[in-house]
């Protein structure tokens, strides 16, 4: 693959993300009352000096043009301003919780398409069998549950009648301290129902689709060259068939991946996973609005770098995109 | 079944009802469905009960008491009452989300569609940017900014929900403009925008049936989400919002927050079922599969 | 003497929605070592059906085998077990699709599905298998086989795709080799080459073949004996001069008609009038009956049988007594 291509691709990235950035921009001057008191956010009575020394940083007493100026250029710096609530600046806070925000969403994410596509396989093989009949009924199922009720009925599950899988938080208390693989294990065990939560919906999607899919496939010229030359049913399965359905798969993972940010916010609050989420609906009890634009940032760039790498993918999957631009 | 259907007596669209009104599943999800807005439309008739008073004694088990079939919540509030108004607001919001989302979607993807050129790529880029956006995230900011009420949260949820509907609307012009009879109503002088309403949207109707029916699913989802958080319109009782007021005390008692959970459900499931029915009904030759 | 491929009486039946339909019906056929078997006959009348069952691929269900015998080299591949069909599918008898297009698939380099086909059935390395997969490439006449063999599909022109799944098909040396139509989806320049290359193939690799077309010319030069079949079943069976010379179906005589006069580029082509019915709707009597000038109260009632007259077999009742 041309490196050009990835070149130009992350170009384009980079300027939605500056679009992204003037959006902030915008709906903070858009929103009702004074910019300096949205920013402040509901302190109880920001102190005249405080509101001052915004409107200072900002330069909300200069033109919008250059306000914007200082916006983008401090955005450029790493600055996503002040959270006045919690008394840091947003970039750290959202350093602090990031992480385990991305843990969670691409531990779903791979749980989801993994289990999605096997019973997708399995149901394809027999197109009016059960596994096909259960699949149906589970990916409309899967798309109609709240998730976030999903993750309440989980908990109470897990909470009152199995208590195998801790319902709460990122880690133990009691092993706040441990290291390495304790921890790791740990944060694992945390691990468990959030991400399952999260990746129910779409695992059910992902199983329709990889199903549709692998039928399609299956019914095509090649397979039956497969079959001729005397390759067993495994291979003609998950190698000349799967490779092929695994295209549409890819694209659908990537146009779901801000939606799965969507539903970590969610999953998040319900299981009180110390990520992004929690701290986007904690700013936004509080009005904090920088916190608030800072998650949308950087969530917006978490969306912008799993285009870029669907993209790429997609395109070292299908040869007959490779070279082209 | 006839042998041989008898094809020059049938529109397609009397074709599709037929063939939607022999879907079980989707007739499944009609029943429910028009369970669930007459017991909003019609329920506080035969029930009545403010969702918001004090009743009764906390967390009363549902079935215990006759007066409180389901219950009451931690404030000792009736669940049953709760469950009856509060399909309002969701359907309502759903239903206004969808059309605001279908609105918008139709009007930039048929343009992009049918001009092509630099609109249809300045349409796209803007169709881009809006997919990169969280869309819970984005209609959470928006709600706050703008101060909740239902019409915010409907706007904020079509504000969000568009792109799909606009790459839809705009590959179904993209494919419906190159074939004859659209060629040959504009050798007779139609105008552009006569071309695009009357003779290209009805042809793109049936897939776009489709998902409207399935955007008001997802409108309900969002609206619930949003409720839950706390995000809804606070002086309206809806399912969403009762899940979210009974999280703390989901250890205490379940059906707080169970029964409103399955109201959602099973209204989307219901829209869904509906969604995949028209959609067989309209593509008659996937069902051979 | 007992041919190498040997198909008695079979029947292969497919459940479709007007019920379940017989699209071969008692087909007989046989190929002997080195020799090449023209099958002819109108689009829907069976021919890739009896290919594919003899290569064990009906696909199933619809389909399924309903009778009868299938021999390669005197072993029953009827009911044989899956995995010894899949030992002898590519090794001992190999197949050419009519579209190259699609044939191929369009994720893996044609090396690599050349190779698989060999590791499939020979204890060779990856490395080995890609090596001899170039020599193949080079055999069958595709310039610089090094380069290409890293091609992938969408890389090469239909003609050259053709080339790669013959490469494959006899990368095993099978005894037989069944091309359903091989040239029908490719340019008539590039269709005589095929042609001359699969000559070529059988001359090196000494398969048989199983060689079936529209094109009679191609058959002239190419088939030792022709089949026509009609609505499942055979209905004229004989040495390639016999069946083009003095055909006796008149089905066959049709299809003998349409052949444009020799070097004259004559596209308006005779065509039988008609159409092939449609499996439900077969009755009882001679499926070509609705479009024969000859039928008769008889035609209409009973199935001729494949039977020897004064030149070779037919399946007609006018022939039978005499009346053409
Ligand atoms: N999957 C299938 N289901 C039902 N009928 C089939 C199927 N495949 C083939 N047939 C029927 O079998 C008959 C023979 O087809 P085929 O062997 O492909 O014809 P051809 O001589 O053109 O190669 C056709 O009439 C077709 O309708
Ligand atoms: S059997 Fe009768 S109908 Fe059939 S081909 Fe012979 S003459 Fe024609
Ligand atoms: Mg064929």
């Amino acid at each position: 693959m041309s490196s050009s291509y990835i070149l130009r691709r992350v170009g384009y990235g980079l300027i939605l993300m500056l679009g992204v950035v003037v959006l902030n921009f915008l709906l903070i001057r858009l929103a009702p009352g004074d910019p300096a008191v949205v920013i402040a956010g509901e302190m109880g009575g920001a102190s005249d000096e405080m509101l001052a020394s915004i409107r200072e940083e900002y330069g909300l007493n200069k033109p919008v043009i250059t306000q914007l100026g200082i916006y983008v250029g401090n955005v450029l710096q790493g600055d996503l301003g002040k959270s006045f609530f919690f008394d840091q600046p947003v970039s750290s806070l959202i350093g602090q919780r990031i992480g385990a925000t991305i843990l969670l969403v691409i531990t779903a994410q791979i749980l989801s398409i993994l289990l999605g596509v096997f019973l997708g396989v399995i149901a394809a093989r027999k197109p009016n069998g059960v596994m096909s009949g259960f699949v149906s009924v589970f990916a409309t199922i899967g798309y109609a549950v709240p998730v976030f009720w999903t993750g309440i009925m989980l908990i109470i599950l897990f909470a009152s009648v199995l208590p195998i899988f801790p319902v709460e938080g990122m880690q133990s208390v009691r092993l706040r301290s441990a290291g390495g693989l304790t921890w790791a294990l740990d944060v694992a065990h945390h691990l468990v129902l959030p991400a399952f939560t999260l990746a129910i919906i779409y695992l059910a999607q992902y199983a329709r689709l990889s199903r549709a899919s692998m039928l399609e496939v299956l019914g095509s010229d090649y397979i039956r060259t497969a079959r001729a030359k005397g390759a067993a049913e495994k291979t003609v399965l998950f190698k000349h068939a799967l490779r092929n359905a695994a295209l549409p798969i890819l694209t659908v993972a990537g146009l779901q991946f801000g939606n799965l940010i969507s539903g970590a916010l969610l999953v998040e609050t319900v299981f009180n996973w110390p990520g992004m989420g929690r701290l986007a609906f904690d700013s936004i009890l509080r009005r904090d609005y920088p916190t608030i634009m800072g998650v949308l940032f950087f969530a917006s760039a978490m969306v912008v770098v799993a285009n870029i790498l669907t993209d790429i993918s997609y395109r070292w999957a299908d040869p007959r995109l490779r070279g082209k631009s | 079944m006839t042998d041989t259907p008898d094809y020059k007596a049938e529109s397609p669209a009397r074709e599709a009802w037929r063939m939607f009104r022999r879907n079980v599943p989707a007739l499944v999800g009609m029943v429910i469905l028009a369970f669930i807005v007459l017991a909003t439309l019609y329920g506080t008739f035969f029930y009545s009960g403010d969702p918001y008073d004090v009743v009764w004694a906390p967390h009363e088990a549902p079935g215990v008491t006759p007066e409180y079939p389901l219950g009451t919540d931690y404030l000792g509030r009736d669940i049953m009452a709760g469950m009856l108004t509060g399909g309002g607001p969701t359907l309502a919001v759903g239903a206004a989300a969808a059309a605001i989302t279908m609105v918008i979607g139709i009007a930039l993807g048929s343009l992009a569609g049918f001009y092509g050129g630099w609109i249809d790529n300045l349409l796209m880029r803007i169709t881009e940017f809006f997919q990169v956006l969280p869309a819970l995230l984005f209609a959470m900011v928006l709600v706050t900014l703008f101060e909740p009420s239902l019409w915010t949260i409907a706007i904020a949820i079509g504000v969000v929900s568009w792109p799909q509907t606009a790459r839809l609307t705009r590959a179904e012009f993209l494919r419906i403009k190159e074939l004859e009879y659209v060629t040959a109503a504009r050798a007779i002088g139609a105008r552009n925008m006569r071309i695009m309403w009357k003779v290209i949207l009805p042809n793109a109707m049936p897939p776009l049936i489709v998902s409207a029916t399935l955007t008001i699913g997802i409108a309900i989802l969002f609206e619930a989400g949003l409720s839950f958080l706390g995000l809804g319109d606070p002086n309206v009782m809806s399912w969403g919002l009762m899940i979210g007021a009974n999280r703390d005390y989901i250890l205490d008692a379940w059906w707080p927050v169970t029964f409103p959970g399955l109201a959602i459900f099973f209204t989307v499931f219901a829209v869904s079922l509906i969604g995949d029915g028209l959609n067989d009904a309209f593509n008659p030759k996937l069902r051979e599969r | 003497m007992t041919a190498l491929l040997d198909i008695n009486d079979l029947r292969v039946t497919f459940n479709t929605r007007y019920g379940q339909v017989t699209a071969l019906d008692g087909v007989s056929l046989h190929v002997n070592a080195g020799e090449t078997l023209g099958v002819v006959g109108e689009s829907g009348c069976g021919k890739s059906i009896t290919a594919l069952a003899t290569m064990g691929l009906i696909p199933s269900p619809p389909g399924r085998i309903a009778g009868g015998s299938i021999r390669l080299d005197g072993e029953e591949l009827v009911g044989a077990r899956p995995s010894r069909l899949r030992a002898m599918r590519g090794a001992d008898i190999a197949m050419i699709f009519q579209e190259p297009m699609t044939s191929l698939n369009p994720v893996f380099t044609v090396g690599d599905q050349i190779a698989e086909a060999i590791m499939l059935h020979q204890k060779v390395s990856h490395d080995q298998a890609l090596k001899d997969a170039v020599a193949l490439l080079d055999r069958v006449g595709i310039p610089s086989p090094k380069a290409r063999v890293h091609d992938y599909p969408h890389q090469l022109s239909g003609g050259m795709r053709q080339r790669v799944m013959i490469a494959m098909a006899v990368s095993c040396r099978p005894k037989v080799l069944i091309a359903d139509e091989p040239t029908t989806a490719l340019d008539v320049t590039v269709q005589a080459q095929i042609f001359d290359l699969l000559n070529e193939i059988q001359r090196d690799f000494g398969a048989a073949i199983v060689l079936i077309t529209h094109d009679m010319g191609a058959i002239s030069e190419m088939a030792d004996r022709v089949a026509v079949m009609y609505a499942g079943r055979i209905i004229e069976e004989a040495r390639a001069d016999d069946v083009l010379d003095f055909p006796q179906h008149p089905y066959a005589r049709g299809l003998i008609d349409c052949i444009p006069a020799l070097g004259r580029e004559d596209h308006a082509l005779k065509e039988i009038p008609g159409v092939v019915p449609p499996l439900h709707l077969l009755g009882a009597g001679c499926a070509f009956a609705e479009r024969c000038e000859h039928a008769n109260e008889r035609c209409r009632r009973e199935k001729p049988l494949l039977v020897n007259h004064d030149h070779h077999p037919a399946a007609c009742h006018a022939v039978e007594e005499g009346r053409i």
